[in-house]
């Protein structure tokens, strides 16, 4: 049986007595793309950035390949690479400058830096422009640059907060592609959050519908539009809201 | 008027006012720092009050006339405390001095009382300068008293000749032009210190800012590296920069010592009289001006973890400017000694005050308490930075904000 990527048990987090996540509890298989999906204030970010290592739980657990995140959050940061919702880059860098930055923060040795600034020029697909300075991106050159840069590392579990926010059509469909490619050839876990239940029903292995920081639903796509009966996700995320 | 022009400034001061942060530190910052300094100025000018209150004078007559003794006597009915050397010559008249712990010496030549009568008489006035206020002061008294002589004899009866003492060595020059040129070099060194500070500090408290403003410290924070690099790599960034003023400082600070000279003495130069200071100082002065800029930039970074944003962090900076200024400006107008002991102590603690107090210690060549600042500022500066390397490995880095709610009007 293989170990679980990530198992995050009665997951709790309160900011000033507002209750951001309430007693969250799923696991990821390794090699599966797992989607958290709600609205706005559901949890998703805070559930991510806590399994990022970036901000404590006030209580429950979380764990990453079976490390503990709050006892070796280094361990874990080792392991994962994390794209936040709406992430900058350097303005006075420029991609290619950005993706070498990034590299050699997180490789071993030169070697492995070329390795990983290569994949990152071949994810991207900005060519030549990876040589102008990323203040003169557009919005969805920049969010390929950063996909780019959190999968160029080829993290055991990358944690992709909205991958796709603020991407047009086209360039979100090349978004979808590259992760689910990227899956299949090295074999990593994806954890994402999303709005977008289109994404997530092509995207995921299986998804955790969170409302009010509590999973209220959760199975493989096609299984949760059976079960309620749905013609889609978005209908499947409505009934389970009303019952709620 | 111009279309939405109202409407823009109305939203603006709306969004500058609502914040407390800034409101804060435009007033609360300067009202603190006249307060205090008004506290300190008063203490300044009692101290130079007393220094000019009771007079003490050295004097050597050599005269063989009557009019050196005259002269003695009217001293000392207008006040001054007058002390007489008995030596028979002038040639040691600094160890003289020196024995009888004297700051002003007059000396009354062999034939005064003749020459005096010719309206050609002169006597030589010695002051021994240190750098300060008070001794211009004193020897401004001094010389009122003398005029008040002068005139009760007769017009122009004798000139006065006046000489400073610096080091052990007899310049020919007037402590009022010595004083008159170290007071200007003392509103400039400071001013030009704290200009150079400030802007450092407003470069270093919008790095963190920057990274929270563009979103790039998430990405940053979850990468496999030891935050404290983070920090201080951000640290050494930024001192980077402070480096090169520092040396573009110093060259300045040279060319500036370089520039004074002493008029009315052949244009003697204050290096050549030893008021500017030796290779060891210039070393002393840079490199406490280095780690002072060490501590503000640290200051400056952990404090612009508390801000969001970029505006906010440059806001934060102006509550700093009370502990920045007050030295400068005290330091301007006075000198340590001439500061009540509390004063003294605060003064020196305040981090910034060290590359002033290193420029005057460096001229009259007392190392070892430049260094002891150096040392102290170093300490605070590894203090600062392990607090904020306690701070970088939580997640307050990203959820600290300053406890004041904006205001909502």
């Amino acid at each position: 049986m293989s170990m679980a990527a990530v198992e995050v048990k009665d997951l709790v987090k309160v900011f000033d007595r507002i209750k951001a996540v309430d007693g969250l509890s799923f696991y990821v298989d390794e090699g599966e793309i797992y989607g958290l999906v709600g609205p706005n204030g559901a949890g998703k970010t805070t559930t991510l950035r806590i399994i990022a290592t970036l901000i404590s739980p006030t209580s429950g657990e979380v764990k990453i390949f079976g490390i503990d995140a709050s006892k070796k959050p280094e361990k874990i940061r080792e392991l994962i690479s994390y794209l936040p919702e709406e992430a900058g880059a350097y303005k006075n860098l420029t991609g290619m400058e950005y993706l070498r930055f990034m590299a050699k923060l997180c490789s071993r040795n030169p070697a492995e830096t070329e390795e990983m600034v290569e994949r990152g020029i071949s994810i991207s697909g900005l060519g030549e422009r990876l040589n102008d300075k990323i203040k003169t991106y557009s919005k969805g050159m920049k969010r390929r640059l950063l996909i780019a840069r959190a999968l160029m590392t080829l993290p055991k579990l990358a944690i992709l907060d909205e991958p796709t926010s603020g991407l047009d059509v086209i360039y979100s469909f090349q978004v979808r592609d590259t992760i689910k490619r990227f899956v299949r050839e090295y074999g990593i876990t994806v954890l994402l959050s999303s709005h977008n239940m289109l994404e997530v029903e092509y995207l995921c292995n299986r998804i955790g519908l969170l409302s009010r920081g509590r999973i209220v639903a959760e199975g493989p796509p096609d299984e949760l539009k059976a079960s309620y009966n749905a013609s889609n996700l978005e209908e499947v995320f409505m009934r389970v809201s009303n019952n709620d | 008027m111009i279309k939405g022009l109202k409407t823009i400034t109305s939203k603006e001061i709306k969004e500058l006012v609502r914040d407390p942060r800034i409101i804060l530190g435009i007033t609360v910052a300067p009202l603190v720092m006249f307060l205090i300094m008004g506290y300190a100025m008063q203490g300044i000018f009692t101290q130079v009050e007393k220094s000019v209150e009771q007079i003490e004078l050295g004097v050597l007559n050599l005269d063989e006339g009557n009019l050196g003794e005259s002269l003695i006597e009217n001293l000392t009915k207008l006040g001054v405390d007058v002390i007489e050397l008995k030596s028979t010559n002038e040639s040691d008249i600094v160890q003289q001095m020196k024995k009888y712990n004297l700051t002003t010496l007059l000396v009354i030549p062999e034939n005064f009382s003749e020459n005096t009568e010719n309206h050609k008489g002169v006597i030589k006035m010695y002051t021994v300068y240190g750098g300060g206020v008070t001794e211009s002061a004193k020897t401004g008294r001094i010389s009122t008293i003398i005029e008040q002589i002068k005139r009760i004899w007769s017009p122009d009866p004798f000139t006065v000749s006046e000489n400073s003492i610096v080091k052990g060595k007899i310049i020919p020059v007037s402590p009022n032009i010595l004083s008159g040129l170290f007071m200007s070099q003392n509103i400039t060194i400071p001013i030009v210190i704290a200009i150079v500070t400030l802007l450092s500090m407003q470069l270093a408290a919008t790095s963190i800012a920057t990274e929270k403003e563009e979103k790039t410290l998430e990405t940053l924070l979850s990468l496999p590296i030891n935050r404290f690099s983070i920090l201080v790599g951000k640290l050494f960034g930024s001192v980077f920069v402070a480096m090169i003023g520092a040396v573009a400082y110093l060259a300045g600070f040279n060319y500036y010592m370089g520039s004074f000279n002493a008029p009315g003495a052949g244009y003697i130069e204050l290096s050549e009289i030893g008021l500017t200071p030796a290779p060891a100082g210039y070393i002393l002065i840079g490199i406490s001006l280095f780690v002072t800029l060490l501590f503000a930039l640290s200051l400056a970074i952990i404090a612009s973890a508390f801000t969001e944003d970029v505006r906010s962090a440059q806001a934060l900076v102006g509550y700093f400017y009370p502990i920045i200024f007050i030295p400068m400006f005290l330091l301007m107008y006075a000198d340590m000694s001439m500061l009540s002991l509390p004063v003294r102590i605060a003064v020196f603690a305040i981090p910034f005050s060290q590359p002033v107090l290193a420029v005057r210690y460096a001229i009259s060549g007392n190392y070892l308490i430049a260094i002891a600042g150096i040392i102290y500022v170093s300490f605070l500066t590894i203090v600062i930075l392990y607090i904020a390397s306690r701070f970088f490995a939580t997640e307050k880095i990203l959820t600290a904000k300053l406890a004041l709610k904006r205001m909502k009007r």
